[in-house]
């Protein structure tokens, strides 16, 4: 199994905090990764650094082998914890934006997973919840057929029922081959569907582990052990 | 991918000029329509209407500036970054994009301007006139290839200019994203900076470029020759100057946004 995403001694500093401390890990092809841990843990900051959008201060990332820029960004779909939506679009615009930029974008699945949670294509982003914006992002992301999904909080500001709907759809809509890496400090809702955890703290990965071998060797939930971990 | 940046760019600030064009001209109609019924006297309407469409003018004006920063500095460097950045484009094609819109909407804005003044003064003897110094006058006696290639040289130093004034912007707010905090009030610094080492630079160049010419002086026709030279080199001494200042802008906003990116 290859490793598509590969962090050597990350180290990311805004002034004289740093964010992250000299990260490394390996996340292989095929899996989906719960990256975990207490807000400013530097979760947001790492998928960020993947995504070029900040420079690391020390160390390098790269995807698939290469150094993140064009070529990574055609692999990676990202979903930001922040809504970058252009205000005065319409949903259907900024599908045909997604479609004039990525290749691997899949309007008609798009356009499925709006009618499944009642979203008019037609309807201004503008004059949309804040929830509502979150699934047109969530449903831009995840109609592209990449080979890394990076989700920043992907159910953080949804309700519930549709929680449930979008874990669904983040499971059936990825590949054999795609990896799925999800940050989030809603353990519990995401557990079920984890293959792999990496619990961050203080800039820090202070565990990497399978989710399988939590719960065989420790005897304990993900949640359960987060909560210890990260006890305060 | 540079034309489809293009596209969003123009859809982009079209739905904010477009209607602001059309009330200009709506408005120097209403105008023209107005100050023909009253003879003469300056009424309550006319005035009203003519304050109206000065507000609009200076208004498209101010609003070309406004949205040339707002479109760089809130659709690059704010949350919609997230979205422009994870495109796999290059950086300087996103630059690329903004400048060629800004300036295309400097230019329409101008020329809407423009027609708006002409709709205003439209009165029959002065427009005959006027139409009539180009009609087969002495205008075009004097029109050769000289005056068209010092036409050209003069669009030429137009765009250009345009060009670094555009991209003197994009580099402060740029060079103001450096900065942890304050990058607004960094970018206003940066802006201060950056212009007063271009006025200083092109003094000094200017001076130099001068010195060279000193010794013409014009008291007689044959210096006319010696001076139409004169002009051309000043041309493109400015075109160089100006092509050289935003090639540098150019490649300073190139390399923060795409080396020293950090959104917040």
């Amino acid at each position: 199994m290859s490793t598509i995403l590969e962090c050597k001694g990350v180290t990311k500093a805004f002034g004289d905090k740093e964010a992250l401390s000299d990260v490394n890990m390996n996340i292989d092809q095929g899996r989906i990764i719960g990256l975990l841990g207490p807000n400013g843990s530097g979760k947001t900051t790492l998928i960020k650094l993947a995504n070029d959008l900040l420079t690391p201060t020390s160390g390098e990332i790269r995807i698939a082998g290469m150094k993140p820029g064009i070529e990574t960004k055609k692999l990676v779909s990202y979903l930001p914890e922040k809504t970058y939506l252009n205000d005065w679009m319409r949903v259907h615009q900024i599908i045909e934006l997604f479609m004039d930029f990525y290749k691997d974008f899949k309007p008609e699945k798009a356009y499925d997973m709006l009618k499944r949670l009642n979203i008019n294509p037609n309807d201004r982003l503008k004059f949309m919840s804040k929830g509502t914006k979150e699934k047109v992002q969530l449903i831009l992301v995840m109609s592209r057929e990449a080979k890394l999904y990076l989700l920043d909080e992907p159910i953080g500001g949804v309700d519930p029922a549709a929680r449930d709907y979008i874990l669904e759809t983040i499971i059936t809509n990825y590949k054999e081959d795609a990896t799925v890496v999800i940050s989030t400090h809603l353990i519990s809702d995401i557990e079920k569907i984890l293959d792999h955890v990496v619990f961050i703290n203080n800039g820090r990965v202070v565990l990497s582990s399978s989710a399988d071998e939590i719960r065989n060797e420790k005897g304990k939930s993900v949640d359960a052990l987060f909560r210890e971990v990260f006890k305060c | 991918m540079l034309s489809k940046l293009l596209k969003y760019e123009i859809k982009a600030t079209a739905r904010i000029f477009l209607p602001l064009m059309a009330v200009l001209l709506v408005f120097a109609g209403v105008n023209k329509l107005i100050s023909s019924l009253s003879q003469n006297q300056w009424q309550a309407p006319e005035i009203i209407s003519l304050i109206l469409y000065i507000t609009i003018l200076v208004g498209i004006l101010v609003m070309t500036l406004v949205v040339m920063i707002q479109r760089f500095y809130k659709n690059l460097l704010t949350d919609e970054g997230y979205l422009m950045f994870t495109l796999p484009v290059k950086v300087w094609k996103q630059i690329t994009s903004k400048l060629v819109v800004a300036m295309m909407w400097t230019i329409v804005s101008g020329i809407a301007a423009l027609v708006s003044i002409f709709i205003i003064a439209y009165d029959k003897i002065f427009t005959e006139q006027f139409m009539g110094a180009f009609k087969g006058s002495y205008i075009f006696e004097y029109f050769n290839l000289t005056t068209a290639i010092f036409i050209l040289e003069f669009l030429l130093l137009c765009l250009v200019s345009m060009a670094s004034n555009v991209l003197i912007i994009y580099a402060s707010i740029a060079l103001g994203h450096l900065f942890n905090r304050h990058r607004i009030l960094a970018s206003i610094g940066a802006f201060i900076v950056l212009s007063t080492a271009s006025q200083i630079l092109f003094t000094v160049v200017g001076y130099a470029f001068g010195s060279m010419y000193s010794s013409v002086n014009i008291s007689s026709i044959q210096d006319f020759q010696a001076f139409a030279s004169l002009v051309h080199s000043s041309m493109w001494f400015f075109i160089i100057f100006f092509g050289l200042l935003s090639a540098g802008y150019f490649a300073l906003t190139n390399y923060i946004l795409s080396r020293r990116l950090n959104l917040e």
